[in-house]
């Protein structure tokens, strides 16, 4: 198997090795780190980390708008390691997560990824 | 007078306004994203005044996992089975809109401390049926249906998932979803062979929270649909446009000789009156608009966003809460065509009219309401959904939820907030969490269908 480190800068830089092959959510709390999650299936965001450096894959995630990705977050219950990373994890990571819709809408590009449009195709 | 030969419930609506004034209440809260690693949890809350816990929790009953989102919650029996000796309401099934999970929670044999009598887990109900996100439960004489809003991976429009009285599952309720985008709330009345659903979103839409610009690309909803219920198909839907956006809370008058029945367009912030006309063709119509409120920090005005409705057991009141505003409303709806405003009163909200009631800083707004059978007593709780009060009201996360009871006046109309009751969820054990539905053990106003 292949194997990659995950360092949770927020958990005092604690770090685990983990399957690239398994959702970081389940390998985390397989390890005993204690996670918030909901539905399990990529939709909810209850989950969602933030990550500090290095790659993920979580083209299963559903939940996440475009603003939300570029700020970094990803949904644990789905994404898989692509390299070693570094996280801030659970609410403490959440300050860009929510927003008044009302007084910060989103602009185009950066609704969700099936109706966003794309920034080049705006001219 | 109940009728001690018979099963659960009432007669009849009338019979349900004489029963004995609740004692205790049943009221879901929840640790899902308020960053404390706790399980949401079923809380029995006295409301019996002359009790020396009056205004308290008085037990707490835990899911048996993090992560559920309880929400809304049904009785495994209620007036439906009336004429039914062998059942009793006993259960009440709680779900984990998130988790998918099912809780069936015993309050019959220790009403003041219900236990867990049986999960059926989320992970089952997706692999037999290919539905999540569980909403509203209602008892069907025998049989329990669910509204579940998505499919197994969160997409709409999900289904109806089918209980045994033995809490196993049944597999899907409907024959067919028709041409239907969304589910939501449903209420149905069998004696016009109708039910009604509404339309929130998909799972995967709203879980995450509100993405305004969503509403123009067509992922909330905005129809509602009438149903064949003896078929179990969807027979005729009206679009409602802007008058209709996001329709939630369904409810048919009690009379169960009634077409009239009512839905509360969230962002429209409208009320939708639907009846069945002289020829057999249902009808619908807009009678309550509630106005868009300025606000001195926004660059538009404020929705009121209508979260829940509600009738009074005698179908002459309609409750409606603006969870943004921060009011609740009372209509006379004896003309169900005409909706005459007759109360209203302010806690939390947006607007700022009422930021603290009974020394309690309200953070949120009115959010689910649960009227007494006698229609006297309005109980409301102010958290709407974990993902949604995050983004609207922040605050909750450290100030939590809380529980506020109304007095109505029946005969004359009006509303006044109680000054001696409060249940302020912010000072719970294991810290501030959120409080949302409530029943009460002999049956509710939104709980009671007369078959």
């Amino acid at each position: 198997m292949t194997s990659f480190t995950i360092t949770l800068a927020n958990q005092g830089g604690a770090a685990f090795d983990v399957d690239h092959r398994k959702p970081l959510l389940q390998s985390l709390r397989e390890q005993g780190v204690d996670l918030p999650y909901g539905c399990k299936y990529g939709g909810c965001i209850t989950c969602a980390a933030k990550i500090i450096s290095g790659k993920v894959d979580q083209k299963a995630q559903r939940a996440l708008n475009n603003r939300q990705i570029s700020n970094g977050y990803i949904i644990l219950c789905v994404a898989r390691p692509m390299s070693d990373c570094t996280l801030e994890v659970g609410v403490e990571s959440h300050d860009k997560l929510y927003r008044n819709p009302f007084l910060d809408p989103l602009a185009a590009h950066e609704l969700k990824a099936d109706i966003a449009t794309p920034l080049e195709a705006k001219k | 007078m109940t009728n001690h030969c018979c099963g659960p419930g009432y007669a009849s609506p009338a019979e349900a306004m004489t029963a004995p004034r609740e004692k205790l209440l049943y009221t879901i809260a929840i640790y899902t994203g308020t960053g404390i690693q706790k399980p949401d949890y079923l809380c029995t809350i006295d409301v019996d005044p002359e009790s020396s816990t009056y205004s308290q929790v008085i037990s707490r009953l835990q899911m048996p996992g993090i992560g559920d989102e309880l929400h809304h919650s049904g009785w495994n029996a209620c007036s439906s089975c009336h004429g039914d000796a062998s059942m009793e309401r006993k259960y009440l099934i709680v779900p984990g809109v998130r988790s998918s999970n099912l809780h069936i929670v015993d309050c019959g044999t220790d009403p003041r401390s219900p236990t867990l009598f049986k999960v059926i887990d989320g992970a089952e109900i997706k692999a037999r049926t290919n539905l999540s996100a569980p909403h509203t439960v209602h008892c069907l004489g025998s049989d329990i249906i669910v509204s579940m809003l998505g499919d197994a991976q969160g997409n709409a429009p999900g289904g109806y998932l089918q209980l045994s009285k033995e809490f196993e599952v049944v597999g899907r309720w409907e024959n067919s979803m028709g041409s239907i985008k969304f589910g939501y709330d449903f209420w149905y009345q069998p004696r016009h062979n109708v039910m009604v659903s509404s339309e929130w979103a998909a799972p995967n839409t709203f879980m995450p929270g509100f993405d305004l610009e969503e509403v123009g690309h067509l992922k909330y909803g905005r129809e509602i649909h009438f149903w064949d219920f003896e078929k179990k198909e969807p027979k005729q839907t009206f679009y409602l446009g802007e008058d209709g956006l996001i329709p939630l809370e369904v409810r048919f008058h009690h009379n169960p000789e009634s077409s009239h029945g009512f839905v509360g367009a969230a962002l429209s912030a409208n009320i939708i009156h639907w009846w069945k006309d002289a020829a057999g063709d249902w009808q619908w119509e807009k009678i309550v608009d509630v106005g868009n409120e300025p606000h001195p920090e926004w660059p538009i005005p404020i929705p009121g966003v209508i979260s829940v409705i509600l009738l009074s057991m005698d179908d002459r009141y309609l409750y409606l809460c603006n969870w943004l505003h921060g009011d609740i409303r009372q209509y006379d709806i004896s003309d169900p065509h005409n909706a005459k405003l007759t109360g209203q009163v302010w806690m939390g909200g947006l607007l700022g009219r009422a930021p603290e009631v009974n020394g309690v800083k309200v953070t949120g707004g009115p959010q689910m309401i649960q009227l007494s059978l006698d229609g006297k007593r309005l109980y409301v709780t102010t958290s709407l959904f974990s993902t949604w009060d995050n983004q609207f009201y922040p605050e909750i996360r450290t100030n939590g939820g809380c529980m506020l009871m109304v007095n109505c006046d029946t005969e004359n109309g009006g509303m006044e907030i109680d000054p001696l009751f409060v249940v302020d969820f912010g000072k719970e054990p294991n810290g501030p969490s959120r409080c949302h539905e409530t029943r009460y053990p002999g049956g509710d106003c939104t709980s009671d269908i007369w078959v």
